[in-house]
Parts: C-alpha cells; structure tokens; sequence
C-alpha cells in the first residue's frame, strides 16, 4: 500500500485576545491509498481546523503535510472537497452543470469532453438531467449529490469531505453514505471525511481517528475490520459493527 | 390566475396617482394664478412640446448625457470596487480619499468641472460620472468584502486563480449588494444630470426648465417638472426590470427560503 497523505508532527496554534490558542498537538497519521478514513472527536477539538491544513487552506503552525509525496504550501493539485454548508459552497448564481463547470476551467478540457465529465459526474450521483437547475430549487440531498458531482468531475485523487451529511434528513443521509462508497470504489479515490456521527464513521471507513484532549492528539487509530461492500442493514446488524462503535463511542468522549 | 393578480397590482399601486391627477386636475380647473395654472393647460403644453417635438434639442441630449456619465460610474464604481474590496492593502491607501471625496456634495462639483472641461457636453458627463461612481464604488467594496468565507474555501481548494475567484466567485455574489449601490447612484446620476444643465447651457430638461421659469414661461415651466418626474419614474421601473432580471438567482433564492 502506498501512502496518499503524509501528516508529519503537526501543530497548531490560533493567536487569541487571552493568550495563544493550541488547538493540535503533534499530530501524526498517514492515510493509505484508496483508503476510506474518518476523523472522529468531540465537538471543538479541531476536526476541522486538521482539516483545512490538509486542504492546504492554512498552513500548519509546525510539522508537514505531504499529498502524493509532496509537501504542500496551499491547496494540492487532485483534491477536491465536500463541505456539509453546501447551500454557501454551490454558486447560487450558477446552475449546476456551470458550478461544475468553473471548477474545471483550469483543466482546459474542450467543448465535448466539458460536457461529458459534466454529465457523467452527474449520472454517477443520479442527477442526470438536473444540470440546468439552480442549486438553490434542488432539495437539501440533491444539492449534496451536486456538490459531490462537482467534486468528482475534477478526477480527484482525494475526497475530502467536512461533515458532508449533517444538514440532511436520515434517510437521505444512508443514501449518500452508499453513495460515497460506490463513488470511492468506481474512481479509487482517498477519502477523508470529518464526522461528528460514529455511526457513520465506522459504516464507511476502513480506519477511524479519534482525536481528543486540549490541545487535540491523536488518542487512537481503530481499524474498521469489517469486509466491503457494506450495506445498510447487514453491516449496521453485524455485532462487530457494534463492538466498534461502543468502542469509538467510548474513546470520543474520554471513557476509555 | 397570475393575469388577475398582475392587474389587481396595478389597481393597488394606481389609484392614489390616479386621485391625485384628477384633485389637482379639478382643483386647478378655474385658477386664474399665473403660477400655478390649471392642469388642462399644463398637459395641452406637454403634449405640443414633448411628444415628441422637443426630444431631440431637449431630451435626448440630456438622456445622452446621464447614459454616457453613468456608464462610465458604473464600470469605474464596480471594476474599482471589486478591486479594493478584495485586496487590503490597497484599500487601506485609497480608501481615505473615497472617504473624502464621496463626502462633497455631487452637484456642489459641477463649477469645478466648469473649470476642467468647459461647458459641453463633456463636463456634464464626468460630473454625472463622478456622482454615479462613489455610491457604485463603495456598496461593491462592501459586497466584496462580505463574500462568504465558505465560497471563498471553496474557491481556493478548487484552485481558483485570484482573478477568477475575484471575477467568478466575489463579484457575482456581491451583485445584490452592488445594485442597491447602482440604484442609488443612478438616482444622483439623474439628479447631476438636470442640476448640471442649470449652468451654462442652452439644451437640456434641465436648461429648459430653468429658462422657462426665468422667462415666466410659466406654463413651460411646469410640462419640464412634469416630464422629469416622469422620466425619472420610467427610469427607475427599467432599473428595477434589469435588476429583477440580473438578480433572478438571489430572488428565487429567497423566496424559497
């Protein structure tokens, strides 16, 4: 297995009006390729702030994050994102195929091969023939699965994706988390995904991380040992599946 | 169904200019004041002197004007404007001097522009630029500068260049702030337009108007009040059309919400 994503001695420190806040501290952990990986914690530990290092969003205060081999200074070359506001990260002046249009402007596909990812990434997340609509008249789910379109047209090589789930209703919910799964197996895409839900995390993930404490660390890595392709009802039954979310569950809120 | 909601709008948003017209219309009937005759007049003087045989001395002139002046506030305004609003730095140097600048009345600045372009045409249209642009300037600064950070992150990991983010994400997503600064400075830019004409010029609503008065051309007078209020109404109607139609995203938007 080779390594996708690199996180080397990572700290990260916020200047605040009392002091020096210290949000992440020495945090290390590499992501396989292909790998399906969720990170856990309490709410405010930082999930989202290792997140927007590994998007190269803001640059880690020490340590080093490494995408396909190289160290990265802003945000790599084949990654994408999925953020859980999609009704602020769709342009709600542009139609769908146009929002995924602009993402693609600095591969200078041409006229046909446009319209081909644009459809195809569409039909994949089961919107074919909704290019034309505004994000906007789209239920919470639909726009979802366009920003999932738009991320997927890139050809990304990693997924990431920041509580993607947590605005829409249940059941729209299991149907994305498949969604997901199927779009990571079709493309062989590294996804990282930051949850708050531990069921959701160990239902897809091959690798959990739990982070905890103030300033954040890594308190531990679980290995999701239950064999792909999982399924809603068969995987959520399987008594592992539940051994490891007690498990996660535990670790989260400083249990064990 | 739509039909009938339409025109009960427009019984709605008619009848008080329609009361109006006809209180003034009956009151003014027997006036024998020389200065305020009655409106059977007013309107057989408007008929004979703007529809449509005055528009190309008087009218057109001044639309030309206010078209000319406008444009031109309304690219400086928003290609100013997008650029200080997304860049600190710059702004932080300018901004004093908008401050500044946009705080001297606009028709106050029509005799300096005397001194700069003369008075032709050319004055007039920088001094309706001038006026347009600080309103235009400042509401897109402001819309630039309020674009939501999740776009903005969206933007960057999506390798947006700094112009497309600027040109694609920023500006589009300020726009509705932005027209409520281009209807404002369309307002002034209306308003320069007529006071710039009050100086030094033969042609014009606005020159007419003032000569007639002087002249106590009474009558005269009054068909200029008249046809500016109207074109100012059918001005800001065709402003509101371009806007409901340019913003037609953010209204739908909101109605759903």
């Amino acid at each position: 297995m080779t390594i996708e994503i690199s996180i080397r001695n990572v700290c990260m420190e916020f200047p605040g009006a009392d002091g020096v806040k210290h949000v992440l501290d020495n945090i290390s952990y590499d992501v396989q390729e292909h790998h399906f990986v969720s990170i856990v914690g309490p709410s405010g530990v930082g999930k989202t702030t290792l997140l927007r290092l590994l998007t190269g969003l803001m640059p880690p205060t020490s340590g080093e994050i490494h995408v396909s081999g190289q160290r990265i200074s802003g945000p790599p070359k084949g990654l994408a994102v999925v953020l859980q506001d999609y009704t602020r990260s769709l342009m709600p002046w542009l139609t769908v195929e146009k929002n995924i249009a602009l993402t693609l402007r600095k591969q200078k596909l041409g006229r046909a091969n446009m319209r081909e990812r644009i459809e195809s990434s569409l039909e994949e997340v089961g919107l074919a023939g909704t290019g034309k609509s505004y994000p906007w008249q789209l239920s919470g789910g639909m726009q979802q699965r366009a920003s999932i379109a738009r991320a997927l047209a890139t050809r990304p090589d990693i997924l990431v994706m920041d509580e993607p789930f947590a605005s829409v209703d249940a059941q729209t919910r299991f149907d994305l988390e498949d969604l997901v799964l199927k779009v990571r197996d079709d493309f062989g895409i590294t996804t990282v995904m930051v949850t708050h839900d531990i069921d959701e995390a160990v239902y897809l993930s091959d690798e959990i991380v739990v982070l905890h404490g103030k300033p954040a660390q890594v308190r531990d890595v679980v290995t999701v040992d239950i064999p792909f392709p999982r399924s809603q009802m068969a995987t959520r039954n399987n008594p592992h599946f539940a051994e490891l979310r007690t498990h996660v569950y535990a670790m989260v809120r400083g249990l064990e | 169904m739509r039909m009938w909601r339409w025109l009960l709008a427009i019984v709605i948003g008619a009848w008080l200019p329609l009361l109006l017209v006809w209180w003034w219309w009956t009151a003014s009937a027997e006036s024998t004041n020389p200065f305020f005759p009655p409106l059977e007049l007013i309107w057989t003087r408007f008929q004979e002197l703007w529809l449509f045989a005055e528009w190309p001395t008087h009218v057109l002139p001044s639309l030309r004007n206010l078209a000319f002046g406008y444009a031109i506030g309304v690219v400086v305004g928003v290609g100013g404007g997008a650029l200080l609003g997304s860049s600190r730095t710059a702004s932080r140097y300018v901004e004093p001097v908008v401050d500044f600048l946009r705080s001297i009345p606009p028709v106050a600045t029509v005799p300096v522009f005397i001194i700069f372009f003369g008075l032709d045409a050319s004055m007039r249209i920088a001094a309706i630029a001038v006026a347009a642009t600080f309103p235009i300037l400042i509401s897109t600064i402001q819309g630039v500068r309020a674009t939501d950070p999740t776009l903005l992150a969206t933007a960057s990991v999506f390798r947006l260049s700094p112009s497309q983010t600027l040109w694609r994400v920023r500006l589009p997503a300020a726009m509705p702030i932005v027209f409520s600064g281009l209807q404002v400075g369309l307002q002034i830019a209306f308003v320069v337009t007529i006071a710039s004409e009050y100086l030094g010029s033969g042609f014009g609503i606005g020159a007419f108007t003032l000569i007639a008065a002087d002249s106590f051309l009474i009558l005269d007078a009054w068909t200029g009040v008249l046809l500016m209020g109207l074109l100012g109404y059918a001005i800001a109607t065709a402003f509101d059309i371009v806007e409901r139609i340019s913003l037609r995203w953010y209204f739908g938007q909101k109605k759903l919400a």
